[in-house]
């Protein structure tokens, strides 16, 4: 097997093994704490840019099926492990997780120190990188001509061309049996025959939000990021789902304008990146988190109700509650640094929440925000 | 032991002594440490620039990751967010606190300076010094000097934050934060 290397902008060098495409790639080096779920992380259009380092030691042991995929390809533009396992098994598995990333071209490295890269970029914060299979030397050149991550609109990078329905794919696109009859459960005693109609602004969304909806009878159409406040209330959804993203919420000026119009006219969910857009639009800031939140074991606290879930995250920027409108309230918090995970309004069919109710990968005990998402709807939809 | 009118001089008064001793008010930045840090460092600005017709940038920094005892805080400490409003190589940067005790907040925010860039020196300004020095850090610029017992606690107010400016001494109180 090739030698590989890992270089970082604070000038460190990792020496490792490629086991992806040869090549060199480049971006922001992040780290997911998350035990399991790489094929979901690999997948997800948050990751857009960024070098992912896995920080748990043994990657790939269960293989690959194209059934559990986010998106339909690998979002990061590298991935950093600590040993791609060489033998894998599992009754859905189709392929191995080298074969997955080198047919795709990712270029990926193993056999390097990731607590040592991971502590590092906790005390430092989170810095630009570049793992090549090529020559040493230039490594540290190619990450001083990174451009600065946290300029460039990722979002409309992955965000979907062209508007679409989810329906033609919703068959062969379900979620796991028992989490399905949950969320059909969920919602049976909610009188609604007919199909809820959902709009859903991609700024790179994961299939599983899709999933988690259609299992409580919601019909999703999906609309570019661009998208504008009349193209949205021209459809007459039933309720209006922002999707995750990756980036900084702070070039995504226009759709902060298009999603003040939406507020109060249409019930609004508002998940990861959508939470951001939507506390901007209600007056909050945001900034960069020093290293980000990204793995499975995140406590937060519901503060109207003081239960703590454990929840799924994957962002690199925070809401500041500052400049928030007193008609809107922190209604999530997070246990570990205090930073905001969610939003509500008081009069106003408005969520957000900055973790990840869809999990996937990660623990399920938030879909119940999809229900809740699916009662303000209901409860909207009845009122008009 | 002191109040509004005579924090506004003690404070005027630091903004000629940073002036003077970095000769005049460029390449100036003041860094204002979470909480009480950031407002003090806003108001030294606007003082600087009243007398030298222009003001320096402001910025506030949040040390609360850098601090030697992060791993032993319970609850964690929360992150805020911090502001560098300009590349800081080759500037002077000013931190900014209320209150300088231990020297180990002080300690953790030259450690986070340091991962915004490299300026060509860092100074301390404080409203109060304290002693009880754990750390061998000494400020440039002191409001007060105020000679304390270890069991007692200094409190510095402001009106952006408390709604009065005051410094006060409190007698055998728990101390809240180390300085």
């Amino acid at each position: 097997m090739s030698s590989a290397r890992l270089a970082l902008a604070d000038g460190s060098v990792f020496e490792g093994r490629a086991v992806g495409a040869p090549g060199h790639a480049g971006g922001e080096v992040v780290f997911n704490t998350s035990m399991t779920g790489y094929q979901e992380m690999l997948t997800d259009p948050s990751y857009a840019g960024q070098l992912l380092t896995l920080t748990y030691p043994m990657i790939g042991n269960y293989g690959v099926d194209a059934a559990v995929e986010e998106s339909g390809r690998i979002q990061p533009r590298g991935l950093i492990v600590r040993e791609v396992a060489p033998v894998s098994s599992h009754p859905l598995s189709t392929s191995d997780l080298a074969t997955f990333l080198e047919e795709r071209g990712v270029v990926a490295i193993d056999g390097v120190d990731t607590r040592a890269i991971t502590r590092r970029i906790r005390r430092h914060g989170v810095m630009l990188g570049v793992i090549t299979t090529e020559s040493a030397e230039d490594a540290l050149e190619r990450v001083r001509a990174l451009p600065d991550y946290d300029g460039i609109d990722w979002a409309s990078q992955v965000t979907t061309e062209r508007q679409y329905g989810w329906g033609a794919f919703a068959e062969q696109n379900r979620l796991r049996p028992a989490v399905e009859s949950r969320a059909n459960k969920a919602v049976a005693g909610l009188a609604q025959d007919s199909p809820r109609k959902v709009l859903l602004i991609d700024g790179g969304v994961k299939r599983n939000i899709m999933r988690s909806l259609t299992a409580r009878n919601c019909d999703i159409t999906v609309l570019p990021i661009d998208a504008t406040a009349e193209d949205v209330l021209e459809l007459t959804p039933d309720g209006v789902v922002w999707s995750p993203g990756p980036g900084d919420p702070q070039v995504q000026n226009a759709q902060v304008e298009e999603t003040r119009k939406l507020i109060g006219n249409v019930p609004l969910l508002g998940i990861c990146l959508g939470h951001q857009v939507i506390a901007r639009a209600l007056g909050a800031g945001t900034f960069k988190l020093p290293f980000g939140h990204r793995g499975g074991n995140h406590p937060v606290r519901d503060e109207r109700t003081g239960a703590v879930t454990i929840t799924a995250q994957n962002h690199g920027y925070a809401v500041d509650p500052e400049g928030l409108t007193a008609s809107a309230e922190v209604s999530h918090v997070n246990l570990n640094d205090g930073t905001v995970e969610g939003l509500t309004m008081r009069d106003e069919p408005v969520m957000a929440i900055q973790y990840h109710s869809e999990a996937s990968p990660g623990p399920l005990d938030s879909m119940g925000m999809f229900d809740r998402f699916v009662e303000m709807m209901d409860r909207a939809g009845n009122g008009r | 032991m002191q109040r509004g009118p005579e924090v506004a001089r003690t404070i005027r008064r630091l903004a000629h002594e940073i002036v003077e001793s970095n000769g005049g008010a460029r390449d100036l930045v003041l860094v204002g440490l979470l909480t009480r840090g950031a407002p003090l460092a806003k108001r030294l600005a606007a003082a600087i620039g009243a007398f030298e017709g222009e003001s320096p940038p402001v910025g506030k920094l949040d040390v609360g990751l850098y601090r030697d005892d992060v791993a032993h805080r319970d609850p964690p400490p929360p992150v805020r967010p911090s502001d560098i409003p300009r590349n800081l190589d080759g500037t002077t940067v000013v931190l900014v606190d209320d209150v300088l005790f231990t020297g180990r907040t002080i300690r953790a925010a030259m450690d986070a300076i340091m991962d915004f860039g490299r300026p060509a020196r860092v100074r301390l300004a404080v409203m109060v010094d304290r002693g009880h020095r754990e750390l061998p850090i000494r400020p440039d610029f002191v409001g007060r000097n105020i000679p304390t017992a270890a069991s007692q606690t200094v409190d510095v107010r402001l009106e952006e934050i408390d709604g009065e400016d005051a410094i006060y001494l409190i007698e055998g109180a728990e101390r809240h934060g180390e300085h």
